[in-house]
């Protein structure tokens, strides 16, 4: 009785918020200065990185450091087609490449566990990157190449869409028995396979997905870059960026990533502006605290609140 | 259950609204700064973290931060539109090394910051990418760290940028060649590292040295963190070739003399990259870098203004910090920009470029121009050093020379290391 009239409530509140924080976002361009757009839409690369890397990671606990073969993989893709097919296809082909590249080596690797598997991905990086140098030295005598330059207000909605349906994404999945059986992979691998989960198929797939939106992104943002090689579209920086910003935020809740890649990014940017000399310093001392007072990251911080707040019935653990 | 769920979404909710709205307030509070006119703003992105940290640091960095308070001593610029002298204030971001983070920060230098000019990043690849986006806003860019025989065919389309380094075929290689040819070297190995750098540098010596009569018996390529070069030295040992050279950067160059002196391949003329002009070369191996080739600039022994300037930079400073090759040609483009807006008595961007890329300045390398968006090659003062007696000499073009060219090399020393 009591809970049935709170529920379309909640939906309300849902849509409306979705909505509003949605037009804000929307209309930003009109009235907000065009540096502002060009932050936005970087912010916005991280927390689709970091949030399609929770994506698989976060329920699973499998340490994925292969973001940065499928970013590359959209960049090399918007390299060699962003000159001959419109703008929407490059990006989706650039998503389809990184999720085909992500289906073959989950596939071929997902059975590695734990260290092992984040060094296969990290040595994924390095090989495609190689490949990469290989294939333009010796096949098409270049090595970096010219990205078209799209403007910064298409860059952005790009952007925005990607970011409402990784988090679209990452939402319906959580709450999907799919979800339920990634969560349960991450408990209990061989207890997961006994309830009848197909483990290498949830493992695969959710890999492949998280890659589609990291592929995109990649696709996308490259126009910004204006000139890529394979060292600048491989840089192992976008490896290990989405893993620090997932703990920062903290993995549990799905606010978590999206914090932790926001205050991230908008903290790297106030430091390497404002203190540029300073900016390592100041980013170890930051992340060094944060580990060790805050293990379960921002989104945990958030949660101790609550509790103190309303009481420890209200928290979702 | 349904409470729990209800909450968190509301919670989440919560959240995401507070975070967006303050993160719209922070982003839009960014107070935009006005043309203010008691200064010269200048704006720079570079590497002061990540692997290009250390290339950036010792090349143009100690230029610039030598080359501001200098003039700044000095009143500053003076520009006839306002009367007087204006100081430089530079800005400097971290671009962390990251190619998407220096177009991002150069933008945010442009649009936001409104800098009255854009002194350049560091690296070849990020002058590439920086290149367009400098020409697109209309600001001029004369780049320090980076230059490749494929950015002259961009020049053309990028009448804003003016490139100050030396490379391959302007006007190394083809001195180089000479050089060697004149000695009566007949064969060469050559060893590059798989990046545009290696790429053109081979491919140009493929060109060059043929054409006095060198003939190149071995090409090998080698991946950027190749660690062990044993194999290809031996290689070229067996060869036998008069010439080697090792078109590579420092993480190559260092390991494969130390190679070389380990396994006794002495070559007549044994050539490095850059690596060979820094000072932390000399230092690093001693009198074993005796006979060494590589690439170069200038000698404070060719003039007063070159003395000054080596003295100004270098004094007092530990050695490891000597730059050969690149700091006179940073410093001369540091001369022509403020010569230029000197001379346009204006900031108009427009203006100053169209000075730089038609009038001659009187610069450390004495009468200094650009041919075509280039550093002339007529104003080098130097292509090709040599490691003599602990002094890194010109040895050419003949006519820049400090000393002659020492062929064959002395043999490495042995015993001692």
């Amino acid at each position: 009785m009591k809970h049935k009239p709170r529920l379309p409530q909640g939906l309300l509140t849902t849509g409306s918020i979705t909505l509003t924080v949605l037009v804000l976002f929307a209309t930003l361009p009109g009235y907000a200065s065009i540096y502002t757009v060009i932050l936005l839409a970087a912010i916005f690369m991280y927390i689709v990185l970091t949030l399609s890397w929770s994506i698989f990671s976060g329920p699973t606990g499998y340490i994925s450091l292969a973001s940065a073969a499928f970013l590359g993989t959209g960049i090399y893709t918007s390299a060699i087609f962003g000159k001959m097919l419109p703008l929407p296809v490059v990006v989706g082909i650039g998503g389809l490449a990184s999720f085909c590249l992500a289906l073959l080596a989950g596939a071929l690797t997902l059975r590695l566990k734990g260290i092992y598997f984040s060094m296969f991905t990290f040595g994924l990086v390095e090989l495609i990157k190689h490949l990469m140098l290989w294939f333009e030295i010796n096949l098409t005598g270049t090595r970096g190449r010219f990205v078209i330059v799209v403007d910064h207000i298409t860059v952005y909605y790009v952007m925005l869409v990607l970011l409402a349906l990784t988090i679209l994404t990452a939402y319906a999945i959580r709450r999907s028995k799919f979800g339920l059986a990634l969560q349960s992979i991450g408990e209990q691998e061989e207890a997961a396979a006994h309830t009848g989960v197909n483990v290498t198929l949830v493992k695969v797939s959710a890999f492949a997905i998280s890659a589609f939106f990291v592929g995109a992104t990649g696709a996308i943002m490259a126009t910004r870059w204006t000139y890529i090689d394979p060292y600048i579209a491989f840089n192992y920086l976008f490896s290990f960026m989405p893993v620090l910003m997932a703990i920062f935020g903290g993995m549990g809740q799905l606010y978590g990533p999206i914090m932790g890649a926001t205050v991230f990014a908008y903290l790297e940017e106030i430091l390497i502006t404002r203190f540029p000399y300073f900016y390592m310093l100041f980013f170890g001392i930051i992340l060094i605290v944060s580990v060790l007072y805050l293990p379960n990251g921002l989104a945990g911080l958030i949660q101790g609140w609550q509790k103190r707040v309303w009481g420890a019935r209200y928290v979702h653990p | 259950m349904e409470d729990k769920k209800r909450l968190t979404r509301r919670d989440f909710l919560k959240v995401a609204a507070v975070g967006t709205a303050g993160l719209a307030g922070a982003c839009s509070q960014i107070p935009v700064t006005g043309k203010d006119k008691e200064k010269i703003v200048v704006g720079m992105s570079r590497p002061l973290s990540g692997p290009l940290a250390v290339i950036g640091d010792s090349a143009f960095r100690p230029i610039y931060e030598t080359w501001v308070p200098e003039v700044n001593a000095e009143g500053g610029i003076y520009v006839e539109e306002y009367g007087r002298k204006l100081p430089i204030e530079l800005i400097v971001y971290d671009d962390k090394s990251d190619v998407g983070t220096m177009t991002r920060l150069t933008e945010k230098l442009i649009v936001e910051d409104k800098v009255d000019f854009l002194w350049p990043a560091s690296g070849t690849s990020f002058v590439f990418a920086q290149a367009p986006i400098a020409n697109k806003y209309g600001y001029v860019l004369i780049t320090a760290e980076g230059g490749a025989t494929s950015i002259k065919d961009m020049l053309p389309s990028l009448p804003f940028v003016f490139v100050t380094l030396s490379f391959s075929d302007w006007y190394q290689l083809p001195v180089l060649a000479e050089l060697l040819g004149e000695k009566g070297a007949k064969t060469a190995y050559i060893v590059y590292i798989a990046d545009l750098h290696g790429i053109e540098y081979s491919g140009v010596a493929g060109i060059e040295f043929p054409k006095q009569g060198i003939d190149i018996i071995g090409v090998k390529s080698v991946p950027p963190d190749i660690k062990d070069l044993s194999q290809i030295i031996k290689e070229a040992k067996a060869s036998n070739a008069d010439v080697f050279c090792c078109f590579a950067y420092p993480d190559q160059v260092m390991p494969a003399t130390g190679t070389s002196m380990e396994l006794g391949f002495n070559p007549k003329a044994w050539v490095g990259g850059p690596c060979v002009n820094f000072g932390f070369y000399h230092t690093t191996f001693g009198p074993a870098a005796e006979g060494v080739l590589g690439f170069t600039s200038f000698s404070p022994k060719q003039s007063a203004a070159a003395k000054t300037l080596a003295d100004k930079l270098y004094t007092g400073k530990p050695e490891e910090a000597q730059d050969w090759w690149g700091h006179p040609l940073y410093w001369a483009g540091l001369e022509i920009w403020k010569q230029a807006i000197e001379k346009a008595g204006t900031l108009d961007q427009a203006k100053i470029r169209d000075i730089i890329a038609t009038e001659k300045f009187q610069t450390v390398l004495g009468e200094t121009w650009f041919d075509n968006g280039l550093l002339a090659k007529e104003c080098h003062t130097g292509e090709i050093g040599q490691w003599q007696n602990g002094v890194y000499e010109v040895v050419g073009p003949k006519n820049m020379a400090t000393a002659d060219t020492v062929y064959p090399k002395p043999e490495w020393p042995t015993g001692g290391g």
